[in-house]
């Protein structure tokens, strides 16, 4: 299926469900084209490529909503599945919020979110990196002798959207993705690590050589490691746990949380939130991110949003529903279905990591936490996490099986230095940042 | 949902570039679901999954494909794609035939399956109800969402060494998120309940008793002060405590890391991994739970494993090409998300049953400690075994007594260290009613989860309150 066919389909959906009851429809289709290789050793481990496709509409009957979300394109399948739809929405309340938006995108920037090379790449080429970063791990260290798998992975998608109001339109784009998780033995531990680069084009993807040395680095890093004293101390998060905490900054801001009471940012719009060397910023609309798109998922064009301003908070994120609820104006944040980022990324700095290390006095670089958040109402924040203890402005020697705990507006507030190694290796990117003091639980 | 004649034409072109064995997953799966907000039913969704999966194992390698639209081309197209794993040209040496029919099951573990006609406005009045508790049971209730899923998954499996069966798995789920608010503090609570069974199951577990359990850990966590910061002692509740099992141990004892020599329990079989007040199993023929299966995603029966014994490790949980690869047998613990994804080898429902002690005796023998009463999620990285669990609703516990409630404290330990430190398991063994869901590899399956109270001797909680 090529986009054409695909906004033909989004469009049929659109004049099927009208057909069946609605009085204003939302088509999407999706059609994904997947590869994906894992080696283990020499040894190829998994191999697997599909293309798939998946239809999803949102109907509105009366101020009523209800969507679908279908595999069957069948147009017994279709048309089943719509009037289901059709029939539900009867069962939902009147919402006078509901509907779709009254502006759509009506531009094309060209964002290149597609790399041809991708799609062009023979099968041999893609094994070959998996089986690569497998031999790069083990030559990199000599105590690295297993491994959970290297993953080399590519995505070439159609998103087409049609809907009611007259709105049609489509983008094609690409995602590629190296990965490796190295095993070492650490005296009777095993210990672990994974890391990852992903990109819309090739040739912006960290080098082979680049992901099995930081990898063997994560493992290698953490021999002998043991609990931290119990106390208040510096903290430095790297940049993809501190990736991690954005994300979760972001459920904060996300006006579907906010409008039901789950958010600890609720009626704070306008405060000093943060430290001045917080800005943080949502933009749809950067050239060849993994973030960007033309419009989202309703058919509004993306756009850049101020989130935070040097810590005070300016906007929440949107789409037509919640913006209409909360009394603002949609951010081109919609997934189709509730409210996602766009790129979301806390401006970097510009000392370096190094820096903000030889800076510290007393304190904690956390390399990975595990665990997530629950609940946004309190924003506490607590993770179980592995790192390097810090002394003088030096690295001391390694540290796990602890916890660092806050709430969420103590890290905004805390923040005293922002790195400038910033990636965009996912739609949510930060760079490493310091927040002054946190609460360590060791022994 | 496929006619044998097309199973067999696509088993044999998945096997054409050699392997030893293929598999054919077919499904459909059909769900609808409700959402409340604000009072009211907010918004109401369907989901149809139709597709094919085709895998092709050869050695330790396995080659999938998966396909959503039935025609024979497609079908064969996808075989062809999943068949590129075995380049070798070695004849198959597989036989490629089917019993004449999959009927369903002689006995079902989930009678819901057979459910009748359900009236829309029965899902929503069971919403509303929940509603109209939560806001009743305590004025500080600031804000109530619930949502209701039902769904049924059907699949055909066919195997080329001869298994063809059939499952038809129902679903049945309701949550109640509640957040409350004294003016200054907010805090949440979370209840949910259901499984492989139908809307009749909420007319004995009332949706107004989930709404205000949920209310009373909302208003419990408005009140809650700062978790403390450092090691002590840990109760862990009934029920829902069973995460820690899931966690600490559970993942572990995966097939797939084992014969990878990923985890820290490769090779330990007969080995003692924990206190000897430690039994745990894994079922997946219990009755309606959610984790349980008539058949696995690879067409193997549930079954009931004994992973540890009296804290001797007694086995792991395997799946078919795992199970191959180590010379032994499925224990039907292959599970995969949809036709979209190769199965993995997953837990079922996890539980550690009775002990000796009762629930007083164990919360007075408690100087100072943390009770857990139930987890809301926890991770753990398998090939160390650190774990780390966010408790939903917490208590301090000083001098033998349960002093006050605390906020969002997350523990954090090691799964063997933890496991040796079991001093005390107590009578009241019990599954979560719970719906928990597992991810692993990308993969997200529901599961079951149970234990009595448990006592560990020394753990670390990681909250920020520090002298």
């Amino acid at each position: 299926m090529d986009e054409a066919q695909a906004v033909e389909l989004a469009i049929r959906t659109v004049e099927l469900a009208r057909e069946a009851g609605a009085d204003e429809v939302e088509a999407t289709v999706s059609v994904s084209r997947r590869f994906h290789v894992e080696a283990r050793d020499v040894t190829i481990s998994k191999l697997e490529q599909s293309t798939g496709k998946t239809l999803g509409a949102r109907i509105f009957a009366g101020g009523r909503k209800a969507s679908l979300a279908t595999s069957d394109l069948s147009g017994e399948g279709m048309r089943e599945a719509l009037s289901r739809a059709v029939e539900q929405a009867q069962f939902v309340a009147v919402d006078r919020f509901a509907g779709l938006p009254e502006r759509f995108a009506d531009d094309a920037p060209d964002l290149a979110l597609f790399d041809a090379s991708i799609v062009q790449r023979a099968g041999e080429g893609r094994v070959d990196e998996a089986l690569e970063l497998e031999r790069l791990i083990r030559r990199n260290d000599s105590r690295i002798v297993n491994s959970s798998g290297s993953h080399y992975h590519d995505v070439a998608s159609i998103t087409a959207i049609a809907n009611s109001a007259g709105f049609a339109g489509a983008y094609t784009s690409t995602r590629v993705t190296r990965s490796t998780g190295p095993v070492a033995h650490d005296g009777d531990v095993k210990r672990t690590a994974h890391y990852g680069t992903a990109a819309r084009h090739v040739a912006e993807l960290e080098s082979l050589d680049s992901v099995a040395r930081t990898a063997a680095e994560r493992v290698t890093a953490l021999f002998g490691a043991r609990k931290p004293p119990t106390g208040a101390y510096t903290v430095i998060f790297e940049r993809e746990v501190a990736s991690s905490v954005l994300e979760d900054v972001f459920a904060a801001v996300s006006a579907a949380n906010v409008a039901v009471g789950n958010s600890w940012l609720v009626d704070r719009i306008g405060e000093a939130v943060g430290s001045e060397r917080v800005t943080i910023v949502d933009d749809g609309r950067m050239r060849g991110k993994l973030g960007s798109s033309p419009f989202d998922g309703e058919g509004v064009a993306t756009r850049r949003t101020v989130v935070f301003d040097r810590g005070t908070l300016r906007s929440f994120l949107y789409d037509t529903y919640y913006a209409r609820k909360l009394g603002a104006a949609s951010t081109g944040n919609s997934t189709g279905n509730g409210i996602g980022t766009n790129n979301f990324y806390l401006e970097r700095g510009t000392e370096s990591l190094a820096q903000l290390i030889a800076g510290t006095q007393r304190g904690v670089l956390v390399l990975d936490t595990i665990g997530f958040a629950t609940e946004h109402a309190s924003g506490t924040y607590s993770r179980g996490a592995r790192g390097l203890f810090i002394e003088n402005g030096e690295i001391a020697y390694p540290v796990d099986e602890f916890t660092i705990a806050g709430t969420y507006g103590q890290i905004l507030a805390g923040i005293d230095a922002v790195a400038d190694d910033q990636r965009f290796d996912s739609p949510v990117a930060s760079p490493s940042f310091r927040v002054a003091e946190m609460t360590i639980s060791g022994n | 949902m496929l006619d044998e004649s097309v199973l067999s034409q696509i088993l044999a072109r998945a096997l054409r570039r050699g392997g030893e064995l293929a598999d054919v997953f077919c499904e459909r799966r059909t769900s609808l679901a409700y959402r409340l907000q604000d009072g009211q039913i907010h918004d109401g969704s369907i989901g149809v999954a139709l597709g094919v999966g085709i895998r092709v194992v050869t050695g330790e390698s396995a080659g999938y494909a998966y396909s959503d639209d039935l025609s024979l081309e497609a079908l064969l197209e996808a075989a062809d794609a999943a068949s590129l794993i075995a380049r070798t040209s070695s004849e198959s040496t597989s036989r490629e035939t089917l019993p004449s029919s999959a009927g369903p099951p002689q006995s079902s573990l989930y009678d819901g399956a057979n459910r009748g006609h359900v009236a829309q406005a029965q899902y929503v009045a069971l919403l509303e109800r929940a509603d109209t508790a939560a806001r009743k049971s305590d004025s500080r209730v600031v804000a109530v969402n619930a949502h209701l899923t039902d769904e049924l998954q059907e699949v055909w499996i066919a195997t080329s060494d001869g298994r063809f069966v059939y499952d038809r798995r129902p679903m049945i789920t309701l949550g109640v998120q509640v957040v409350a608010s004294d003016g200054k503090e907010r805090g949440s609570g979370y209840a949910g309940d259901g499984g492989r069974t139908s809307i009749a199951y909420f007319d004995a577990h009332s949706p107004e008793e989930l709404a205000s359990d949920a209310a009373r850990i909302a208003s419990v966590n408005v009140e809650a002060q700062p978790a403390p910061a450092g090691e002590m002692e840990m109760i862990v509740g009934s029920g829902g405590g069973g995460v820690l099992l899931h966690e600490a141990v559970g993942h572990g004892l995966e097939s797939d890391f084992n014969r990878r020599g990923t985890s820290l329990y490769s090779g330990r079989v007969g080995e003692r991994v924990a206190s000897e007040l430690v039994t745990i199993y894994d079922d997946g023929d219990m009755a309606e739970e959610r984790g349980s299966l008539n058949v696995d995603d690879e067409g193997v029966p549930g079954q009931h494993k004994i992973l540890v014994e009296n804290g001797i490790l007694r086995g792991y949980m395997q799946d078919v090409l795992n199970a191959r690869l180590m010379g032994t047998a499925s224990t039907g613990s292959g599970r995969r998300q949809s036709f979209r994804f190769a199965p993995q080898p997953r837990m079922c429902n996890t539980y550690m049953p009775n002990g000796q002690s009762a629930v007083d005796d164990i919360i007075k023998s408690t100087k100072r400690g943390i009770y857990a009463k139930s987890f809301s999620g926890g991770q753990v990285e398998i090939s160390k075994g650190d774990f780390v669990f966010m408790v939903g609703e917490g208590y301090l516990v000083e001098d033998g007594k349960i002093t006050a409630p605390l906020k969002n404290a997350t523990i954090v330990g090691n799964g063997p260290d933890a496991m040796t430190k079991v001093v005390a398991v107590g009578n009241d063994s019990r599954l979560a009613r719970r719906h928990y869901t597992c991810g692993k590899g990308g993969q997200y399956v529901p599961v079951g989860v149970g234990m009595p109270t448990v006592k560990i001797s020394s753990i670390t909680v990681g909250g920020t309150a520090h002298g």
